[in-house]
């Protein structure tokens, strides 16, 4: 399909923000059983210690037995139609604004100037850099979610009393959904500036099923191992596309620049052969394969192909690259989960003395107890006061 | 001023019969401004401009003594002379003589009466760029057995291309990164002025001309006297750097009678094509009746000018005057200019085609070089001046100096007496004129489009012409080929090339080696070459022997200017790195997303603490904040 119908990047971020609101979704729907449950590590103890709940949402095994179906039934509808409306109204939102972005803000610039479209590539770049480096705690965001959930659904339990706390379980999908397509909105709007209008509706729609399709799939059917796997898949692909609109960012700084310098018609330094281009700092020229010619267009939408690569473009696709790893080790690290150079981040170290704790405690009893590891959570906590 | 000159020029002459004497003392001459739109230095002769044209009788001899004056070297080259077994004469830089450096002298013997040749010719500055700063002037040569055809009277149609901008300058952002489709700069404007006898015609009275060429008449301001019933001959020449012109008189009908030297069987014409170089004269029946006066039309072609020049008034005109006080009738500009076609133009002395005995190629190309400049290539090369004249080399070398190699990439050797086919394929976009220095050239055959097979297109070479045409200047148009023969009884060094000055300096050219042995012998036996044909070498800092790159050897051209070359394209050494470098990168990239993804990726505890921990963090803050 041709770049021009269908933006592969926006394609990513629709689906990324849509598996998210699944994710929502999903916790939700899970809190309605423990809601129902009325199980007393949600409902008292809102001092100090932040509550806990031990059972995943998902986790079968917990799943209670004794809920009568039909008002779960109703319960989890009220979730679905409230997620449902706020998917709505972020839709229609979300539209307006990028047909506002587009109509009125597109107008501040011409569109052809490779000036322009490198500024958009390399906010659209950034953009995914974030995005891409987040994309893998979403797992966190799960639980994330969850505690998020949960302390507003108490604090409106608390407040208003039991008749409200029914329209919560509305309310707090609606919005909660909303804001994800509202973020997804400014997402798109932003990646979009780089890309053609009529690109964005096919790839936004088809992002926005396959993620809800994806939701569904990884969430009630396949195994967290299926989902992380599928993370990183996805991660990767959106990584690939940034570090490809980085380096077709600065591409375009240099080949503006050269426009200027050549500062002739454009004709000039159109198409591909002797004189399209700057010798300067050329890395490889093909004469041939154009970025604005068939299969090797999507070749440049996805990985910034150039038949005229610069010592710029090729350095800036590298260095993109760098900086996740130097990210992603980073996080790696600060997350606990791995030392550098024999070093231990204060989580890790946290962590350590917890397994550590674990397993001594684990000598007296064969299997830590939810008790034991609450008394564990106290401890690290007055360990470390000032948190991360 | 000019007049006394001239006077004493003559007595010089009368007083050593069988030589014309004329002592150019080469100049710049400030505020010069031939168009009135813009006054700029031009380099002159003897402190005026235009230089003196010069008119010579073949019983005599011409000597011009030039003394160099500018601040960077200079020679002068007669376009058209044949310099037979002198090519030192030809003034050719780094082909013929190293330049004459600033403040030194150079005596051009231009054997006029012996070499056999008549017609119109002109002399120019070949150094890099010198003569589109003006260093140009028409040559006449008057048989002494007298002319072919009678006229009553004859006149000099000087044209030329005008710059408001001096040569270097413009070389600066032509041949640069910056303009890598090689646009060309385009000229301002357009000269045409007469001259007669050696002198030029003044302007109309009554015209306001700029001072410092006040005695001229250029363009609007120049005319040409006709009396009713007389027949002129018109002598064009056109001396731009750049620009082809089409010209025409409204009224009168026009016979070509000579090209480029060669006296022809009458052509009428309704219109000349002359390109960079070329000389045409026509004969010209003045009309009965005085009624009118008629406009002369010298049109720039600017199809082949790249880019526009929006003050660029391509369309000169002069006029022909029967009554001064008559107005001018202007039929106004033509939709199209036609090609003069030479080769059906036939030579009053009939040579017929000689036997072709050797051939040799060249492939016009302009690309976009390596460095980022765009440059001419003929047979793959771009042309650099070597460091030794080629006729230096040739009289240097010795034994040696039979051998092609020693004259660098873009030489061809050529037997004595060889007859040689030059065939020019011309790739490019645009026509080229091309000259081949010290000879005249038979064309024997031209294809419209040298990569059809169409016969109509790209026909055979046919043998046995009776009386090809023959003359010193040829326009390749784009895309067409020319096949020129060309007797190799000239030893010595003649540079074949493109006249168009940008393109020469582009590198399109080629120098022919030609006979050396002979040239070697009839050096020491007939004439010898000036010593300071070797000690102006010296004194510009080049080796004064040797092969092109000084060296007395046939192979070791080290040090000699190559380049640039054209692109190869796809991946390199480089390329291949890059893409190697950028396929790692991004691999190790996604193993490390892999990595952090998997691994020990704390429990479901844990990760709800440090959200809960961030969450009481920013709850914290906020409140900071809030205080």
């Amino acid at each position: 399909m041709s770049p021009s119908l269908f933006s592969v990047t926006i394609f990513f971020v629709v689906l990324r923000e849509s598996l998210e609101a699944c994710l929502i979704v999903a916790v939700l729907l899970g809190l309605v059983e423990q809601i129902l449950h009325k199980d007393p590590a949600v409902l008292s103890d809102h001092s100090g210690t932040v509550p806990y709940v031990h059972t995943a949402p998902l986790d079968p095994e917990s799943t209670p037995t004794t809920v009568s179906p039909r008002v779960l039934r109703k319960l989890r509808l009220q979730v679905i139609f409230g997620a449902f409306v706020g998917l709505t109204i972020a839709l229609a939102i979300g539209a307006v604004f990028i047909a506002l972005w587009f109509t009125q803000a597109k107008n501040l610039w011409t569109k052809s100037e490779q000036l322009w479209e490198g500024i958009f590539e390399l906010i659209a770049s950034l953009m995914i850099f974030v995005m891409g480096v987040t994309m893998l705690k979403i797992e966190n965001a799960r639980t994330k979610w969850r505690i998020k959930l949960r302390n507003a659904f108490d604090g409106h339990q608390r407040d208003r009393g039991a008749k409200t706390s029914k329209w919560v379980l509305f309310f707090l999908p609606m919005v909660t959904v909303l804001r994800e397509g509202l973020e997804a909105a400014i997402f798109v709007g932003g990646v979009a500036i780089a890309e053609p209008a009529t690109s964005i509706p096919i790839a936004a729609i088809v992002g926005l099923i396959c993620g809800i399709v994806c939701g569904i799939v990884v969430y009630q059917f396949a195994s967290r191992t299926a989902f992380k796997l599928f993370l990183i898949c996805m991660t990767n692909f959106i990584l690939l596309i940034g570090a490809g609109l980085f380096s077709r960012a600065v591409w375009a700084f240099q080949e503006n620049s050269f426009i200027k310098f050549v500062g002739a018609s454009s004709d000039d330094t159109a198409g591909t052969g002797p004189g399209s281009y700057d010798v300067r700092g050329n890395v490889w020229h093909l004469d041939c394969c154009n970025a604005y010619n068939g299969s090797w267009s999507l070749f440049n939408a996805i990985f910034g192909w150039q038949n005229s690569a610069t010592l710029g473009s090729v350095l800036s696709y590298v260095f993109y690259w760098l900086a996740i790893i130097v990210v992603l080790v980073y996080y790696k690290f600060r997350e606990g989960r791995t030392k550098l150079f024999g070093l231990e981040s204060a989580n890790g170290m946290r962590r350590r003395q917890r397994r550590e704790a674990q397993e001594a405690s684990g000598k007296t009893a064969e299997s830590a107890s939810e008790k034991d590891l609450r008394g564990d959570t106290a401890v690290s906590e007055s360990d470390s006061p000032a948190g991360s | 001023m000019l007049a006394s000159l001239f006077s004493l020029l003559s007595l010089a002459a009368l007083s050593r019969a069988g030589v014309q004497e004329q002592w150019w003392n080469i100049t710049y001459v400030q505020n010069v401004n031939p168009d009135g739109l813009f006054p700029r230095r031009v380099i002159g002769v003897n402190n005026t401009w235009p230089p003196p044209p010069l008119d010579v009788n073949t019983t005599d001899s011409l000597v011009l003594h030039v003394t160099n004056s500018l601040d960077v070297p200079t020679t002068v080259h007669h376009h058209g002379m044949f310099f037979n077994s002198t090519s030192w004469m030809d003034g050719a830089v780094f082909v013929s003589q190293c330049g004459i450096p600033p403040g030194d002298t150079w005596e051009y013997v231009v054997p006029i009466n012996n070499s056999g040749q008549h017609g119109t010719y002109w002399a120019h500055g070949h150094y890099p760029g010198q003569y589109t700063d003006g260093l140009r002037t028409p040559l006449v040569l008057h048989p002494a057995s007298g002319e072919a055809y009678v006229y009553d009277e004859e006149f000099t149609v000087n044209l030329g291309d005008w710059y408001h901008t001096e040569q270097p300058v413009l070389m600066k952002s032509y041949i640069n990164v910056d303009n890598p489709m090689g646009n060309e700069p385009t000229p301002d404007s357009g000269l045409v002025y007469f001259s007669q006898n050696g002198a030029y015609l003044p302007p109309i009275p009554g015209s306001s001309p700029a001072s410092t060429t006040s005695a001229v008449g250029f363009n609007e301001n120049s005319t040409l006297n006709f009396v009713p019933g007389k027949t002129y001959r018109l002598r064009i020449v056109n001396m731009s750097a750049f620009g082809a012109f089409a010209f025409w008189i409204d009224g009168h009908n026009m016979t070509i009678i000579e090209v480029d030297g060669t006296d022809t069987q009458q052509a009428p014409a309704d219109m000349l094509y002359i390109a960079v170089a070329q000389r045409y004269s026509v004969l010209v029946q003045a009309r009965n009746d005085t009624s009118s006066n008629w406009a002369i039309h010298a049109n720039l072609d600017t199809s082949m000018f790249p880019t526009v020049n929006p003050n660029l008034q391509p369309n000169i005109t002069s006029s022909i005057t029967y009554t001064p006080t008559d107005n001018i009738t202007d039929s106004g500009p033509v939709d199209s200019y036609e090609m003069t076609n030479d080769t059906a133009l036939v030579p009053l002395v009939v040579v017929p085609q000689y036997n072709a005995t050797a051939n040799v190629q060249f492939l016009v190309v302009f690309q976009t070089m390596d460095d980022g400049t765009s440059r001419a290539m003929l047979d793959g090369y771009v042309y650099n001046s070597p460091l030794v004249p080629a006729i230096v080399s040739v009289l240097t070398l010795g034994e040696n100096a039979t051998s092609q190699e020693a004259y660098g990439p873009l030489a061809v050797m050529l037997n004595h007496l060889d007859v040689v086919d030059i065939v020019v394929n011309n790739s490019d976009t645009g026509a080229h004129p091309f000259h081949l220095h010290g000879h005249t050239f038979q064309i024997v055959n031209r294809a419209i489009d040298y990569t059809s097979s169409d016969p109509t297109l790209n026909p055979p070479l046919i043998e046995g012409q009776p009386n090809p045409v023959r003359r010193d200047t040829v326009i390749i148009p784009a895309g067409a080929a020319v096949t020129l023969r060309v007797v190799a009884d000239n030893p010595g060094a003649w540079i074949f090339h493109c006249h168009i000055e940008w393109h020469l300096e582009d590198g399109l050219a080629v120098h022919f080696i030609e006979a050396p042995l002979q040239a070697q012998e009839r050096a020491a036996t007939q004439v010898a070459p000036p010593p300071y044909l070797f000690s102006q070498c010296t004194a510009l800092g080049s080796p004064d022997s040797g092969n092109a790159a000084g060296h007395a050897s046939v192979s070791d051209l080290a040090g000699l200017p190559l380049g640039p070359f054209p692109i190869v394209f796809g991946f390199q050494t480089r390329g291949i790195l890059a893409i190697t470098g950028c396929i790692l990168t991004a691999v190790i990239g996604m193993i490390t997303v892999v990595w952090y993804a998997l691994g020990v990726r704390g429990s479901e505890e844990e990760i709800e603490q440090e959200v809960m921990k961030r969450i009481e963090a920013s709850r914290n803050r906020g409140l900071f904040q809030r205080t």
